[in-house]
């Protein structure tokens, strides 16, 4: 189930959605691909809600890969022609607009292969080619990189790099690993047991929780955080930036992290008063964010010292 | 012994020898059996489709109502089809009563709910993700609906001959809608019931046989079928 306000993709940005399995990220994908209805709400296309008998003619601009994509049965060249050839493009024409989506993702040695011929991966980068040769004014991509090596991750990311030089067209990438929607996305959006979660994707830490509950220590690069989680295994960890005291001196409270480090960096918010100041504890980078009025009055710039303080419990843990 | 050794020699010597009543009855069948399949398919298989895939009011009872018409007896239908087409029944006027085209419809009505409820099972059987596929590159319904068949073809081949199993081995309606008259109506199976009343074992047998080879003879034709066309 999803709950939340509103979800938004602008016309020429991609946004990355993260959050780990089941949080809701496939079934908001669906939603957004029109392939399902929402049982209340409405997903808007420009602005406008999208009325039952106008979801067969959108859903042309509009597609999706799933996150275990199938191949309908015929070669990979049948399956890369599939939807131009729904769209009553003739055969011939079809051969040459698949040419440089097939060179960029390497698929040409796959051309004449069947479904059973080939390993997920190579499904996976069949399905993205079968999506992208629609040329369609929305790609929304379900874990593409899920079954993909690091090469072929590169590969992909690379030619949607080359796309959206060629024509601006608007992509929402679900991923779990943060560090890929990090790189490719314009904007993130974290979704978390169906709800758009308020924790931004800064400050995110892939750790290895132990086994236990209450408050766990966790190394990081150089320095340790005081989580308070009953959840072990491999894990992110949160910071929320809000969540942060920033001081110049250590305070004396009840939060369990106090960390002493340099200001690496100030940026002030474009939507917002805030500004966030980032700064680095023995090779680990913090975000926080602050109001402008605090910026003045702790008199921060660039490399002077400071201390971040937060909680144990204030650590999001997923 | 002796009795079923005469049996057979005596329906080799009418197969061998081409007997002319023999082989009109199995004509007769095959083309009952041929039509009547033809129809019920064309109309079971999109409502299979229809009930496998969309979500309507009333749709777990049409399945029931599909369902338990897998089981309907044979003379129970025919005997309601009877009163039907009989000249006091409500289509009386067509004249259908005791032609062939009476046993085809008679069959069709049996083998509609088995091509309905199989197809549709055969339907729910293919990865709902096929369907999404399709929808998703900007298939219609009916380009859906094709690639979605297309996935299940071999389970739709098997209704197929299921379908056409039923209509040439079932014997109760074509006794009651075609009268069983020599030249006219006499199938299969309502002439191997007559001449094993009249003690014409061999006849019997020999029909019998025909029955058996035409049955193979789909079967064989199917694996042929699905033995091509790889993934």
């Amino acid at each position: 189930m999803l709950d939340f306000e509103q979800f938004a993709i602008p016309k020429t940005g991609v946004v990355g959605l993260v959050g780990h399995n089941g949080s809701g990220k496939s079934t908001l994908l669906r939603l957004l691909a029109l392939l399902e209805a929402p049982t209340e709400g409405h997903v808007l296309w420009n602005g406008g809600a999208v009325a039952p008998r106008q979801r067969a003619a959108l859903r042309r601009r509009i597609t999706l890969v799933e996150q275990r994509p199938v191949l309908f049965r015929g070669t990979v060249r049948d399956n890369l022609e599939y939807g131009l050839r729904v769209r009553d493009i003739r055969h011939s024409a079809a051969h040459g607009m698949i040419g440089d989506v097939v060179e960029r993702l390497g698929l040409g040695p796959l051309l004449n292969r069947r479904r059973h011929e080939l390993s997920d991966g190579e499904v996976q980068r069949v399905a993205v080619g079968r999506a992208l040769v629609l040329r369609t004014d929305v790609l929304l991509l379900d874990e593409p990189a899920s079954s993909a090596d690091r090469a072929a991750t590169g590969a992909l990311y690379r030619t949607l790099a080359a796309e959206r030089a060629e024509r601006p067209f608007a992509a929402c990438i679900a991923s779990h690993q943060l560090e890929d929607a990090y790189r490719w996305a314009d904007d993130i959006r974290a979704l978390a047991e169906g709800r758009l979660s308020p924790v931004t994707p800064e400050n995110l830490f892939r750790v290895e929780l132990p086994a236990g509950e209450g408050v766990k220590q966790v190394r990081v690069g150089n320095i340790v955080f005081a989580v308070m989680t009953d959840r072990s295994g491999a894990l992110v960890l949160a910071v929320p930036p809000t969540d942060i005291f920033v001081s110049r001196e250590p305070l004396a409270s009840s939060a369990r992290n106090v960390l002493r480090g340099r200001v690496s960096g100030m940026a002030i918010e474009l939507r917002g008063a805030g500004v966030h100041v980032r700064a680095d504890f023995s090779g680990v980078e913090l975000i926080a964010t602050i109001t402008a009025e605090a910026a003045r009055d702790l008199a921060l710039g660039p490399g002077s010292p400071v201390v971040f303080s937060f909680k144990a419990s204030a650590i999001r843990v997923f | 012994m002796e009795f079923l050794a005469d049996g057979f020699r005596r329906a080799w010597s009418l197969l061998a020898g081409g007997d002319p009543e023999v082989y009109r009855i199995a004509l007769l069948t095959l083309q009952v059996a041929v039509v009547a399949t033809i129809v019920s398919c064309v109309l079971g298989l999109p409502l299979g489709y229809f009930l496998a895939t969309r979500r309507f009011w009333g749709r777990r009872a049409a399945l029931t109502v599909v369902n338990t018409a897998l089981a309907f007896p044979t003379v129970v239908v025919g005997l309601l089809l009877y009163g039907i087409l009989s000249r006091r029944g409500p289509l009386g006027g067509i004249g259908w009563l005791y032609t062939w085209q009476a046993i085809v419809v008679g069959d069709v009505l049996l083998a509609l709910p088995i091509a309905a409820a199989l197809s549709a099972a055969a339907i729910q059987g293919v990865d709902p993700r096929i369907r999404r596929t399709a929808e998703t590159l900007g298939a219609g319904s009916w380009l859906t609906a094709w690639t979605v068949t297309r996935e299940a073809r071999f389970a739709l081949a098997a209704v197929i001959t299921a379908a056409f199993g039923q209509v040439v081995a079932e014997i109760g309606t074509a006794m009651i809608v075609g009268g069983n008259i020599r030249g006219a109506t006499r199938t299969l199976t309502t002439a191997v019931a007559l001449y094993t009343s009249q003690g014409d074992f061999g006849m019997a047998l020999a029909l019998g046989l025909i029955l058996l080879v035409m049955a193979l003879l789909v079967n064989i034709a199917l694996q042929v079928l699905q033995g091509r066309g790889g993934g």
